[in-house]
């Protein structure tokens, strides 16, 4: 079965169409995690060449980002109901990243497995992060990075935790300025994939524990 | 100029034209930012308290719903300011130790190859930098559309091991760790500026390909990390001096930029003559026409370069960074609360001050104007002697905490300063063999801004008298010169024929200097043959 039709809708921002076509590829059979990494995924990634000073249509990007959050409530739609909360994972974009498209996918795809999200939303600074995974006892902070120079203050996460008693938290990465680097040089202890890839990781560990 | 108000207390001139983000990003007012002011970020919120900020634009609608409009919050990039405006800042940003520079004249830069490295990245950019022994500045060159992406200005760290470069160099020569502070030191700073344009302007600066960097010799040779106690010695003074450059391996990595960007350090014409002189005079152009031209780049070295239409006859005078504020009592640099102007209106002091805010001290144009004035009304004689009606602790232009106040001893400071590069400048002359006549231009660069009063620097001697028209204030010269030289593959050619055609010249060296020098100590015009 071919994702084409839905890249189609997603890139022309016809969020009815691409609805329609993702519950089409659903019907048929194709797991959620194709229609992320193999539609969604790879019409951002076209986009992101016109995301660039010259040609920069906001108005077009927005469409397409409307498109996205659609088709992924169709997908997960919300309330549906899971068995239990394992451990509690603390999510943001940092400061200065306004990207959230693929922050909120990670949302829906932990919470959709039974993990806890507390969402600190995007432009994030990492007080508040920080703050909000010690008042929740978080046991993983989760950045999604977009643009690349959030790396330094990605790269500060683990040592302020440690400095704040928090040094057992887990910090993993994802999202398309992070993924191309190592866990060791952004310092965290995971670098995801994609969204399905960090949750299975947050998954062994949480079941590894219990 | 009209006003851009923030709040109650600042007040900023601008150019109408600019966008009100462009205008706070000169100032230490900066609103947030996370994108190069396309609208795409929505993080430079402003609320429009006075005046009329045009209608909002379509991008402001996508940010914005109908109720943040109505309350008169805007995206300070997208009003472009064109009359008297009051706004509040939304979202302040940090105070930053880097500054947009003020705008000079944009160059127009013709297509030109890109290295190899250059062909996977989608945007290649350039960075020029001016590593000054005050202040550091840089700009960001997108390479292909050749237009500048942004700019920053910010103190160099190394300053708390001494102002001067003499106390640099001795410290770095006195022990290895100190030398690897200092260098680490400059490295860090640029890194930071790097920072603030990545994250303030959404620059992914691994698509950084090329840097180019000018300074001074002692600041190349801090960098480097080597040969940095040659310079204590005066026989190096007029010979060139290696800044070798493995350490420069280090950079990608360190800054994040391109893996295989290509570094390079332009290197110096000899002990005090710096790259950052030879990048001015490029950028001047002097050498390009016959007639004779003078310029003069004033920071705490004052370098200074003549042109007399055949031979570039260069030489440096520690003149000290008064001019830049520093080690004077009462001095600062051109930043919020520094009276940049000072005129006498009916025996009546009256000054203009950054941001309009309360006064806390002069910047180099201020103190210019205010030894001129103070010597036109007879309150300071020639020779730097105030009236004896005049309190014994100095001048006090103003007595309001923290009190700003022109003592005996701040005068002799600009006084030793002026006479340093008044005497160099006759000094250059007269190993030319030129006169006042045949200078046709003089560009000034360096340490003054826009503010420099050209008659009142004549009056003191600080300005060889020629006509006012024929002389430019220019700013930073050596970063313009740099930028030449990243984006113009022909300006590393005339490069090249500059240092063919240039002349050290030892101002110490010289019989005529000591006399010269006192003569010069006097608060009255340069004279020049
Ligand atoms: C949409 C978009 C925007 C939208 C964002 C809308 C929104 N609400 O998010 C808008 C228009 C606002 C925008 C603005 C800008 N953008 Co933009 N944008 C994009 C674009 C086209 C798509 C990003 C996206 O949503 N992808 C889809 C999602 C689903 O993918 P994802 O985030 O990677 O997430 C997946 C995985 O990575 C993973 N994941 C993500 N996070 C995490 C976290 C964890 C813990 C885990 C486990 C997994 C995980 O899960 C997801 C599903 O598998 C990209 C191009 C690209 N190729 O990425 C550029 C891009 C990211 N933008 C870019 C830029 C430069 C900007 C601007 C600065 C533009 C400018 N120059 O003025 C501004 C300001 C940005 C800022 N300060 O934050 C650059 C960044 C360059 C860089 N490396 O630094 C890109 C790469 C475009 C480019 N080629 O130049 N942008
Ligand atoms: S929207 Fe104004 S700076 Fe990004």
């Amino acid at each position: 079965m071919s994702v084409e039709r839905l890249r189609e809708a997603l890139l022309d921002g016809d969020q009815n169409r691409a609805v329609l076509e993702a519950k089409r590829l659903v019907d048929g059979g194709a797991p959620g995690e194709t229609i992320v990494t193999e539609a969604i995924e790879k019409v951002m990634e076209q986009l992101g060449a016109k995301c660039t000073v010259e040609q920069f249509n906001l108005l077009e990007i927005m469409l397409v980002g409307r498109a996205v959050t659609a088709v992924m409530k169709g997908l997960f739609p919300e309330g549906a109901p899971c068995a239990t909360v394992k451990g509690a994972v603390v999510l943001a974009s940092l400061e200065g990243d306004v990207h959230d498209l693929g922050k909120n996918i990670v949302k829906t795809v932990l919470t959709a497995k039974g993990i806890g999200v507390i969402d600190c939303g995007k432009d994030c600074s990492l007080d508040k992060l920080i703050e909000a995974a010690k008042r929740d006892n978080a046991r993983f902070i989760c950045i999604s990075g977009l643009i690349t120079s959030v790396v330094p203050q990605v790269r500060r996460v683990k040592g302020l935790c440690l400095a704040r008693g928090l040094g057992q938290i887990r910090v993993v990465a994802g999202g398309a300025a992070l993924k191309q680097s190592t866990a060791q040089s952004l310092n965290v202890d995971y670098v995801a994939e994609n969204a399905f890839d960090g949750a299975r990781y947050i998954e062994e560990i949480v079941e590894a524990s219990l | 100029m009209p006003w851009l108000s923030v709040g109650e207390g600042v007040r900023i001139p601008f150019q109408p034209g600019m966008s009100v983000r462009d205008i706070l990003d000169g100032t230490d007012h900066r609103v947030r930012s996370g994108c190069s002011g396309t609208g795409a970020c929505g993080l430079c919120l402003v609320r429009i308290e006075q005046g009329s900020a045009g209608e909002p634009t379509q991008v402001e609608r996508l940010h914005l719903d109908h109720a943040s409009l109505e309350e008169g919050l805007r995206l300070a990039c997208q009003i472009i300011a064109s009359e008297d405006l009051r706004i509040t800042i939304v979202g302040r940003a940090p105070r930053p130790g880097w500054k947009r520079a003020v705008r000079r004249a944009v160059k127009e830069y013709g297509i030109f190859e890109l290295e190899e490295v250059a062909a996977g990245v989608v945007h290649p950019l350039g960075i020029a930098v001016d590593l000054g022994t005050t202040f550091i500045g840089l700009s960001l060159w997108d390479l292909t559309s050749r237009r500048c992406v942004s700019d920053r200005q910010g103190v160099n760290p190394q300053a708390e091991h001494g102002s001067d470069v003499m106390t640099r160099l001795l410290s770095a020569s006195r022990s290895e760790q100190k030398a690897r502070r200092l260098q680490e030191l400059a490295f860090e700073a640029i890194g930071e500026a790097l920072e603030d344009i990545g994250l303030r302007e959404g620059i992914n600066l691994e698509q950084v390909v090329r840097i180019v960097l000018v300074g001074n010799t002692a600041m190349l040779t801090l960098l480097g990390g080597t040969n940095h106690e040659l310079l204590l010695k005066p026989r190096y003074w007029t010979l060139p001096i290696d800044s070798p450059g493995h350490w420069l391996q280090r950079w990608p990595a360190r800054h994040a930029i391109h893996p295989g960007a290509s570094v390079w350090v332009v290197p110096s014409l000899a002990g005090f003559v710096g790259s950052d002189l030879l990048a001015g005079v490029l950028s001047t152009e002097m050498t390009e026409k016959s007639e004779g031209a003078l310029l003069i780049d004033f920071g705490t070295n004052t370098e200074i370069a003549l042109w007399d239409g055949k031979s570039l006859w260069v030489s440096s005078a520690a003149g000290g960074p008064a001019f830049e504020g520093a080690g004077i009592g009462c001095g600062m640099p051109a930043e919020r609360g520094a009276i940049f102007r000072i005129t006498l209106e009916n025996s009546i002091l009256a000054f203009d001050v950054v941001d309009n805010a309360e006064p806390l001290g002069l910047c180099g144009s201020g103190l210019v104007d205010l030894l001129a004035v103070l010597v036109r009304s007879g309150r300071l004689d020639e020779a730097g002697r105030f009236l004896p009606t005049i309190p014994a602790d100095g001048f006090v232009l103003s007595s309001a905490p923290p009190g700003i106040v022109l003592t005996k001893r701040d005068v002799d400071t600009i006084q030793r300063a002026k006479a340093a590069i008044a005497t160099g400048v006759q000094i250059l002359m007269a190993e030319a063999g030129q006169g006042g006549k045949q200078i046709k231009r003089l560009y000034v660069g360096g340490a003054f801004g826009q503010w420099l009063d050209i008659a009142n620097a004549q009056q003191i001697g600080l300005l060889p008298d020629i006509e006012a028209t024929s002389i430019r204030l220019c700013g930073n010269t050596a970063l313009a010169g740099c930028e030449d030289l990243l984006m113009s593959p022909s300006s590393v050619k005339s490069l090249e024929r500059i240092r063919g055609c240039a002349k050290v010249v030892n101002l110490s060296d010289h019989d005529g200097f000591h006399d010269s020098f006192m003569e010069n100590l006097y608060l009255r015009r340069m004279k020049i043959g």
